[in-house]
């Protein structure tokens, strides 16, 4: 899987690429700005761009913005967007439409390196990986009529899981339980939730985060 | 103006004019019994009052006074038709001789205004004319005896209409005694309205005043003999005073007028008086002004000692206009301690029409009496002052603090946060290392450890930014060390106050020292700097100077604005003396007691 990197801090950069690397990725380009980078993934054309929120030249949304120029322009290329801060809105924005080849996690994970490299690998194969960290916020919303009182303890795990972008499989390994219970427990939230039900599993994931934000 | 002083020209010529007529009367008249008197008193009391008539009105415009005084002086000629030997001009000079007494009256209840002020004052004055006017007309229509037995005989009363003449008296007999009645009142109400005056007041009252009483108390007895019907000896006597005593007033009108600055009395005595009165609006006080000097232009600008400038009674700054064609100004100043009338502190200053100049006397005796009260209105505009200072420098707070809060969190983002993901990273890294390669393994931790070292020097740095702790623990002396010597540039901290401000205080002083340091590290190119901090006057003053190329511009940047909107957040005041190559000082000056 190749890999394309933008972060303005060259320490982090080569931090992440050689931890990448050690995983078996291959990191073909990085650069420091969001100019840059949408210059070397136009060359490249990689399976995935990890991408830090702030750049120069302003130290703002560069890097969001040049995602969403990636996905527009790229369609085929995934995009993991690593930020100093969760922002619900910065997920939904790059969430809004499609699910698949986006990622939106806190700069820290990659200290957990397994699952960071984990969540490169789903977004470079088109699938998506949201911060627990958003997933948890958007569960702890207020709603008026909250639908998710309905839902067990072990299904409100899975359902943070599936939220995140995990499939059945990882889904199982991290509960350490069958992947047929976790089918079972999809099944019973979808339901619960009144959601049509989907096999595939990014627009699972949009499924989900629609109804979580939708829920207030 | 100029049209006025010829105008008053030509009626004090009218007057010269009369008193000839009046001179050549008496020496053809064949009944006066008192010529040489007659002769220098009369010309000698119409044209004092028809003078100083003109000379009030000249300097009053706006006061009636002076017309009084003029009316005076003509009626008194008119009275000077009873020398005449032809009876028309006789028996109209009997019929409205009495008439300059009720002008009299008026005038001295007048005084100082020209206005007559309570209905009382308004019903006598105007009983004294229909007395005079209406009362005694049926005398002469009547044919009344004019000559009274009088030797020689007074020539005939061509008023007459038919021979009555003892009805006639009755009508005389009654205008007396109602014209005793009204001098009985008038003598009444000038005691009254003594009473009720301010003493400045009554000392600038006083030589018209007690003439004026003198004079209507004589006039009274005089009248009253007649009525009683006193021998002629006796009435004449008394004749005599009054003239003498009636010739006074214009004098006692004028010595006052030198005594007290009297020009003024009109204008300042009106003005005492509307201060006096019950405030009405907003812009009594102005408007008072501009009544009292004829300017409706006028302006009032306060002062603001601690600002430096002049605002308006909204608390919007104002520059005094340039002396020059049109507009002048005149400085008010409190009374000085020992009551002197100079150099006390600046209150404000009335800004008018520059022809006013002529007269600065005039507008620095309205200022002078107008001091407390445009006092009282400049604390009211400092107030507005201060709360559009307070306004602005809110809103510019808010801005500054914006702009800090975001520096702040970039700060933390780009440096300690980044520093500590790389960390978690490499000790991540390290620990997959750790077993199967140990030497990497080490190396890795090494370089996590040199990583956390930077990132938590980082942090200590960054809240010192955001507030020193030695600051809040040690006061600002060890602060203030501990910054000069992490500055490049040389410091001498010179003064320092030996025991601890307010916390509020000793914050903006600090912060004032220490972005002062930063700028002359940065730009000024200096060779030493020093910083003082002493307590004056109520107020801490911090001083940083140094000897760099100067030329700082306050506009400039957003560090000293903002320096300057902290200080005056604490009501205190920051300087800058940046000349080109000479060095800058800047000097805040804090409240604090």
């Amino acid at each position: 899987m190749r890999v394309v990197l933008a972060d303005d801090s060259l320490l982090l950069r080569e931090g992440v690429a050689r931890l990448l690397e050690e995983a078996g990725l291959e990191v073909v380009a990085q650069s420091g700005d969001a100019e840059d980078l949408l210059r070397k993934v136009g060359a490249h054309k990689p399976d995935v761009a990890v991408v830090d929120v702030r750049m120069p030249p302003t130290h703002t949304d560069e890097g969001l913005r040049a995602a969403a120029e990636i996905r527009e322009r790229f369609p085929a290329v995934g995009v993991l967007v690593l930020s100093q801060y969760i922002e619900e809105a910065y997920a939904m924005e790059l969430l809004s439409s499609d699910a698949s080849g986006v990622g939106y996690l806190l700069k820290d994970r990659v200290a957990d390196l397994d699952r960071f490299v984990d969540a490169v690998r789903r977004v470079g194969e088109g699938g998506s990986a949201l911060d627990p960290e958003v997933v948890s916020r958007l569960l702890g919303r207020r709603r008026e009529t909250d639908p998710l009182a309905e839902i067990s303890p072990r299904e409100r795990e899975v359902l943070q899981l599936m939220a995140e972008g995990r499939s059945n499989h990882a889904i199982a390994n991290e509960l350490v339980v069958t992947e047929r219970a976790v089918e079972k427990h999809v099944t019973s939230i979808f339901t619960k939730l009144n959601l049509p039900p989907t096999a595939d599993d990014h627009r699972r994931v949009l499924a989900v985060l629609t109804f979580l934000r939708s829920g207030d | 103006m100029q049209g006025l002083r010829r105008a008053l020209l030509a009626l004090f010529a009218l007057g010269v004019v009369f008193a000839g007529l009046d001179i050549a009367l008496v020496l053809l008249s064949e009944h006066d019994e008192h010529k040489l008197a007659t002769v220098i008193l009369g010309p000698l009391i119409g044209l004092s009052f028809i003078g100083t008539g003109v000379f009030a009105w000249w300097r009053r415009p706006l006061n009636r006074f002076g017309a009084l005084m003029l009316s005076v002086g003509f009626a008194w000629f008119v009275a000077g038709l009873t020398d005449a030997d032809s009876s028309t001009l006789y028996t109209l000079g009997a019929y409205l001789g009495p008439l300059y007494i009720v002008i009299v009256v008026h005038m001295v209840l007048a005084f100082p205004t020209g206005r007559l002020e309570t209905v009382s004052q308004r019903a006598v004055v105007i009983a004294g004319y229909l007395d005079v006017l209406l009362v005694r007309l049926p005398f002469f229509l009547l044919g009344g005896d004019v000559s009274k037995g009088l030797d020689p005989p007074r020539p005939d009363n061509v008023f007459a209409l038919t021979d009555q003449p003892d009805l006639a008296d009755v009508f005389d007999y009654t205008s007396m005694f109602v014209g005793v009645v009204i001098l009985v009142a008038t003598v009444v109400l000038l005691l009254r309205k003594r009473r009720a005056a301010t003493p400045p007041q009554r000392r600038a009252q006083a030589p018209m005043l007690w003439t004026g009483l003198t004079l209507i108390a004589l006039f009274g007895v005089n009248l009253a003999l007649e009525v009683a019907g006193a021998p002629g000896g006796a009435v004449d006597g008394f004749g005599l005073a009054v003239l003498v005593c009636f010739a006074i007033l214009p004098f006692a009108f004028l010595a006052g007028l030198l005594r007290s600055r009297y020009s003024r009395a009109g204008a300042v005595g009106e003005l005492i008086e509307r201060l006096n009165a019950p405030i009405e609006t907003p812009r009594t006080l102005r408007d008072a002004l501009a009544d009292a000097l004829g300017d409706r232009s006028l302006k009032l600008v306060y002062w603001r000692e601690s600002a430096g400038h002049y605002v308006t009674f909204d608390g919007r700054r104002v520059e005094p206009p340039e002396p020059g064609w049109d507009r002048a100004i005149t400085e008010v100043r409190a009374p000085d301690r020992e009551g002197g009338s100079g150099q006390g502190r600046l209150i404000g200053a009335i800004i008018h029409d520059a022809s006013l100049g002529e007269e600065s006397g005039l507008v620095r005796a309205a200022a002078a009496s107008a001091a407390l009260a445009l006092d009282n209105e400049r604390l009211e505009a400092e107030l507005h002052a201060r709360l559009e200072d307070l306004r602005s420098s809110r809103t510019r707070l808010m801005e500054v603090s914006m702009f800090e809060r975001r520096r702040l969190e970039r700060d933390l983002h780009d440096g300690a946060q980044q520093r500590l993901v790389a960390l978690s990273l490499q000790l991540g890294l390290a620990r997959r290392k750790l077993e199967v390669d140990p030497a990497t393994a080490g190396r890795l931790l090494d370089a996590a450890r040199d990583e956390l070292g930077r990132a938590l020097e980082e942090l200590r740095e960054f809240a010192r930014g955001i507030h020193p702790a030695v600051l809040t623990d040690r006061g600002l002396g060890p602060a203030l060390e501990a910054l000069a010597e992490r500055t490049p540039v040389p410091v001498d901290l010179c003064e320092m106050p030996p025991e601890r401000l307010p916390a509020p205080v000793e914050a903006a002083a600090y912060f004032v020292v220490a972005e002062s340091l930063t700028n002359i590290a940065r730009y000024a190119g200096a060779h030493r700097a020093s910083v003082k901090v002493a307590r004056a006057d109520g107020y801490a003053v911090v001083e940083v100077a140094d000897d760099g190329v100067g030329g700082a511009d306050p506009a400039a940047g957003s560090g000293l604005r903002g320096l300057a909107d902290r200080v005056a957040a604490l009501d205190g005041r920051l300087e800058i003396h940046s000349p080109p190559g000479a060095g800058t000082l800047v000097r805040a000056r804090v409240p604090c007691a």
